[in-house]
């Protein structure tokens, strides 16, 4: 697989991360929001990063300079109609996400592939946006972030996908660095599923709001289970409501499923602007 | 003064061979049917709430020794109520990456079998790690434990393959061991019994059991 040009849509924190680790790996980059200006500053932002790798001896000046010159700030409908790939990585909004791609469609050619970056939506939902001749070429590639830094890739196939495309995808990521993970279409794909519970257990061992408890779960799975934050803080820098959201979108996407349900202390922290680090106050109070 | 300690373990305990060298070691039956007179007995098995109940008041009885018992598989607070002879609470059955094992003492201010733990847990090269009011069970055996049956149930609906749900937690989330590769270290029979004993205490669906965990974990 050959993948020479890509579109980034949605220049926030991921979309600026999945278009720099391109531009690191040499590849054409041409990155587009609904609102230009942001585009822009988000282009600046990765233009110093790039230059504080090189600063620190990571990257060459010379590489520093390609990669630099291969960033183009575009307009949706100026994006190249050759581009290999697309990958959005705008706001989760279904519908939003939907009328991007059918536009999208209408804008490239039959061979590019079309990506979704979504943490939420299953890939085969977002695919009946296009004709049924694309939805082959249609696929969830979820990235962590800071995307530059994890290494890791969802590359979630759809039922229509063509799984052979999923497959060179993966084959394509892993000799790039990345290590890229195939998955089918189910709610939470892998990571968002699996880790449910490091929060949803430790909110039920834990029961009430009591900060020295929180501090003992925290301990004890750093100290005895290696993990490099606990539940709590992790919570706190991602943001309370944030998790609350993906477990919610989790358990009604599996039903009700008891081993997903939110824990009523999550509710009450959100409810109650108690969101985490950004709020200086979630499980743990943090000094303004 | 030196202690005269009991342990109770069997060869198949993650601690066994370094429990050896520094304490007298019995099985569980070797220990019922012996008569001798300890200080403290550590109780290392892996017996269930109620089995544990009986074989640790039988121990006590026979010993005239004070009980530090092993509660990763137990209702830690029912035996707390029920059992006033022992005095804490160990857990070493659960295989742990990390420096550290979890402790509990039903009387914080019980300073010698808090002494009798922490060096129990040196003699494992293991750091003590205090787990103050013990209620349902310990922390990272039940969150653990979650987690890889969660992994079983992705698996068993053909989510991914077992390496990618191991790459994917390890470079996703940096969890430090992949969710099958952790199970395998800690023996699947150990989550499952834990799990089950959730289950009968809570009666909550939550931990019902990946049927492909226990598919992998039942061996004849």
């Amino acid at each position: 697989m050959m993948i020479k040009k890509i579109a980034v849509v949605g220049a926030g924190t991921m979309g600026q991360g999945i278009a720099q680790w391109f531009l690191q790996q040499k590849i054409q980059v041409e990155l587009i929001d609904q609102n230009f200006d942001f585009s822009l500053k988000s282009a600046k932002t990765i233009e110093t990063n790039l230059e504080t790798l090189m600063t620190k001896g990571k990257l060459s000046a010379s590489d520093v300079e390609v990669m630099k010159s291969s960033l183009k700030v575009i307009k949706l409908e100026d994006i190249s109609v050759s581009t290999d790939l697309v990958i959005e990585a705008i706001i989760e909004d279904k519908k939003i996400k939907c009328d991007l791609f059918s536009k999208l469609e209408s804008l490239l050619n039959s061979k590019t592939i079309i990506a979704s970056n979504t943490s939420s939506f299953p890939i085969t939902e977002l695919a009946a946006s296009l004709s049924s001749e694309s939805r082959s070429r249609f696929l969830g590639l979820h990235f962590f972030n800071p995307a530059t830094l994890m290494k890791l890739v969802e590359v979630i196939s759809g039922t229509e996908t063509n799984k052979e495309l999923s497959y060179k995808l993966t084959e394509w990521f892993n000799s790039k660095g990345k290590v890229a993970c195939q998955c089918s279409d189910a709610p939470g794909f892998i990571v968002n599923r699996v880790a449910r519970n490091f929060y949803g257990e430790s909110l039920r061992a834990c029961g009430v709001y009591d900060e020295k408890r929180f501090f003992e779960i925290d301990s004890v799975m750093k100290n005895v289970g290696g993990f490099k934050m606990g539940p709590f803080e992790l919570m706190d820098l991602i943001g309370i409501d944030v998790n609350l959201s993906v477990t919610e979108s989790v358990y009604n996407a599996f039903f009700n499923e008891a081993r997903f349900k939110p824990h009523r202390l999550q509710k009450e922290m959100v409810s109650s602007g108690r969101l985490g680090r950004k709020t200086k106050r979630g499980f743990y109070q943090y000094e303004s | 003064m030196s202690l005269n300690i009991l342990v109770v373990a069997e060869a198949d305990h993650p601690f066994y061979e370094l429990i050896t060298k520094h304490y007298e070691v019995r099985g569980i039956e070797e220990a019922m049917a012996s008569f001798d007179i300890y200080d403290y007995v550590i109780d290392c098995s892996q017996l269930r709430t109620q089995k544990k109940y009986y074989f640790i008041k039988e121990l006590a009885h026979t010993t005239k020794a004070p009980v530090i018992t092993d509660l990763s598989l137990c209702w830690g607070e029912w035996i707390y109520h029920n059992c006033p002879f022992v005095k804490g609470a160990i857990s070493t059955l659960f295989y742990a990456p990390s420096k550290s094992l979890e402790f509990s003492i039903k009387d914080e201010n019980d300073f010698q079998t808090k002494k009798v733990i922490t060096d129990f847990y040196q003699s494992l090269n293991k750091e003590a790690l205090y787990h103050q009011d013990l209620k349902l069970s310990f922390h990272y055996p039940r969150v653990i434990s979650m987690i890889i049956n969660e992994a079983y149930f992705s698996l068993e609906e053909n989510l991914a393959s077992k390496t990618a749900i191991d790459l994917a937690m390890k470079n996703g989330v940096s969890y430090p061991l992949g969710p099958f590769e952790w199970g395998e270290k800690i023996g699947l029979a150990l989550i499952i019994e834990l799990l089950r004993e959730l289950r009968e205490v809570t009666g909550e669906d939550r931990y019902k059991i990946s049927h492909q965990l226990k598919l992998e974990a039942i061996k004849l």
